[in-house]
């Protein structure tokens, strides 16, 4: 395998666990915007372990996953019972917040961030995708994964079947966070270098992306969403400046044709906006 | 006389100022089917709200077979029994039927690590059989792969009733189960809660469709801008004058 292609294949392999990982989050209907912090939370766990510790890559993986699981419930916890809106600006305001603390900490290195980490291999990442997707699948076909559903489509509903929203949400945060924390560990040690300009809004919004543009009914699909985002700034690369706006234009196109994303059924799994009960809903007492 | 498996004592509730309920008492013995009728705003639903938990109310207390839920959550009462239907029916519309039901299990189904096992396997299997046979039942069978908002209102209806029935309550909360039916839904609906009663079941409705009420009630508890106004077998309270008066206004 040619250097090149290697690198195109760790990095797609990066994005699309980072795809999965948000996707789980979204498959419960909660959308993070700032699933950044957790990305960071991992890379710098990682490379604390792997540079000053000398932990072995897979390892400190474990380890960032699980720090990033522990923040993804903490945070889950706090945000996961507010609606929509409130659970966008707690995220971003902790992935700010994330952000900030590693710019000042002088022990990883400040602003300009950390250098020197190396062993991401295209066996490794193809691993974690694969166990992943492994998971993903037992996830689809379980009780659990169904509850996943019921809770992005109708949570009063859910609650009437006695589904506990709160903990099963936060769950889910958590193995979404762990999922992309393992995937900010590997971008880590593939990148060599990290600084907290890497974890910014326009990361956050990238990761978005992915399952929008593949569609956030079945995980395949956003997979092949980060697979296209991927690709598309190496292999047209010659559109130079132009790149930017030819993209947007073709995302504002496909968000018309197929709202549900390239893999998805006509109306399912489509972003739902917090749902303002009706008038006699609200204050029935009849 | 036997403790009452629901009993609801002095429950009020305020909604910016405004009394919906007001030192509602209500008695429900097992296995009867217990009506709750009244003009539009008389409180019915926020009392069903208030049982099922969804509405906390300002005092008074709920109990189910002698314990106190008042202060428990609506999902925390469900796998004690207390499962409830909506005036605006709550579905999940994007999944299929069979999914929706299999959703009302939720509360006897495995947990922990166990939630991750194909549906398909070991206890789930029992579950999912005794899912096809609901729908069997409740005539969804030829739909079971359809999206739950695809189906007619009246089979909307079907179905949220045998999820609700999925998670075998002990008290089954129904609020209007016969709005927005067909005359021949309505007929069919009537048999079939009367069956749901002789299994053993409680049953509290809240309904309009007097026909309804008086056909499958054990006991009807009338409500008026709040307050209990009468109670009792629901043919001489429906032709009370009293009750008569609080339909009519007059």
């Amino acid at each position: 395998m040619s250097s090149f292609t290697e690198a195109v294949v760790l990095q797609v392999g990066i994005s699309v666990l980072l795809a999965l990982g948000y996707w789980i989050a979204v498959s419960t209907g909660k959308y993070s915007f700032g699933h950044t912090a957790f990305m960071a939370i991992g890379a710098y766990t990682a490379s604390i372990l792997t540079l000053n510790f000398s932990w072995p890559l897979p390892l400190a993986m474990l380890a960032s996953g699980a720090a990033a699981a522990v923040a993804g419930a903490l945070i889950g916890w706090m945000a996961l019972r507010l609606s929509m809106l409130y659970l966008a600006i707690i995220t971003f305001i902790f992935s700010q917040l994330v952000n900030l603390l590693i710019s000042q900490w002088e022990y990883v290195g400040g602003a300009s961030g950390m250098i020197g980490m190396t062993g991401t291999t295209v066996p490794l990442v193809l691993g974690c995708v694969l166990i992943v997707v492994a998971y993903l699948v037992l996830l689809s076909r379980s009780r659990l994964g169904l509850a996943y559903k019921a809770i992005r489509e109708d949570e009063r509903a859910a609650t009437a079947s006695g589904l506990r929203i709160t903990r099963i949400a936060v769950g889910a945060f958590a193995t979404s966070a762990a999922v992309t924390g393992v995937a900010g560990a590997l971008s880590a040690h593939q990148l060599m270098v990290i600084n907290p300009e890497l974890f910014g809004p326009r990361q956050a919004l990238l990761i978005i992306l992915y399952c929008v543009l593949g569609g956030v009914e079945y995980f395949w699909g956003a997979a092949l969403g980060a697979v296209a985002l991927s690709l598309l700034p190496i292999y047209f690369d010659w559109l130079n400046e132009w790149y930017e706006i030819v993209y947007g234009l073709l995302f504002v196109a496909l968000m018309i044709v197929r709202p549900q994303g390239l893999i998805g059924r006509r109306g399912g799994g489509r972003i739902r906006l917090p749902r303002i009960p009706a008038g006699r809903e609200r204050e029935s007492v009849g | 006389m036997a403790e009452p498996l629901l009993r609801v004592s002095a429950v009020t509730k305020h909604f910016q100022g405004v009394e919906a309920l007001g030192e509602v008492d209500l008695d429900v013995a097992e296995g009867t089917v217990h009506g709750v009728v009244g003009p539009n705003g008389a409180g019915k639903t926020t009392l069903l709200n208030v049982v099922s938990g969804y509405v906390p109310p300002d005092a008074g207390r709920v109990e189910l077979a002698g314990r106190d839920v008042t202060r428990l959550t609506p999902q925390r009462r469900v796998p004690l029994g207390i499962v409830r239907t909506f005036q605006n029916i709550r579905l999940f519309g994007g999944l299929t039927v069979l999914e929706n039901v299999l959703l009302g299990q939720h509360g006897r189904a495995s947990t922990g690590t166990r939630s991750l096992w194909p549906l398909r396997s070991g206890a789930d299997r029992r579950l999912r059989a005794e899912a096809e046979q609901a729908l069997d039942v409740f005539e969804l069978a030829p739909y079971r792969g359809r999206r739950a908002a695809e189906l007619p209102y009246g089979l909307q209806k079907q179905l949220e009733m045998a999820r609700a029935l999925a998670a075998r309550p002990k008290v089954l909360l129904l609020d209007e189960p016969a709005a927005g039916m067909t005359a021949e839904g309505r007929r069919a609906l009537v048999p079939r809660i009367r069956e749901l009663r002789d299994e053993g079941l409680t049953v509290v409705v809240v309904e309009h469709d007097m026909d309804v009420i008086s056909n499958i009630c054990d006991h009807v508890t009338v409500l008026n801008f709040g307050r209990r106004l009468t109670g009792g077998p629901p043919g001489p309270v429906l032709a009370s004058n009293e009750v008569r008066t609080a339909y009519l206004g007059t």
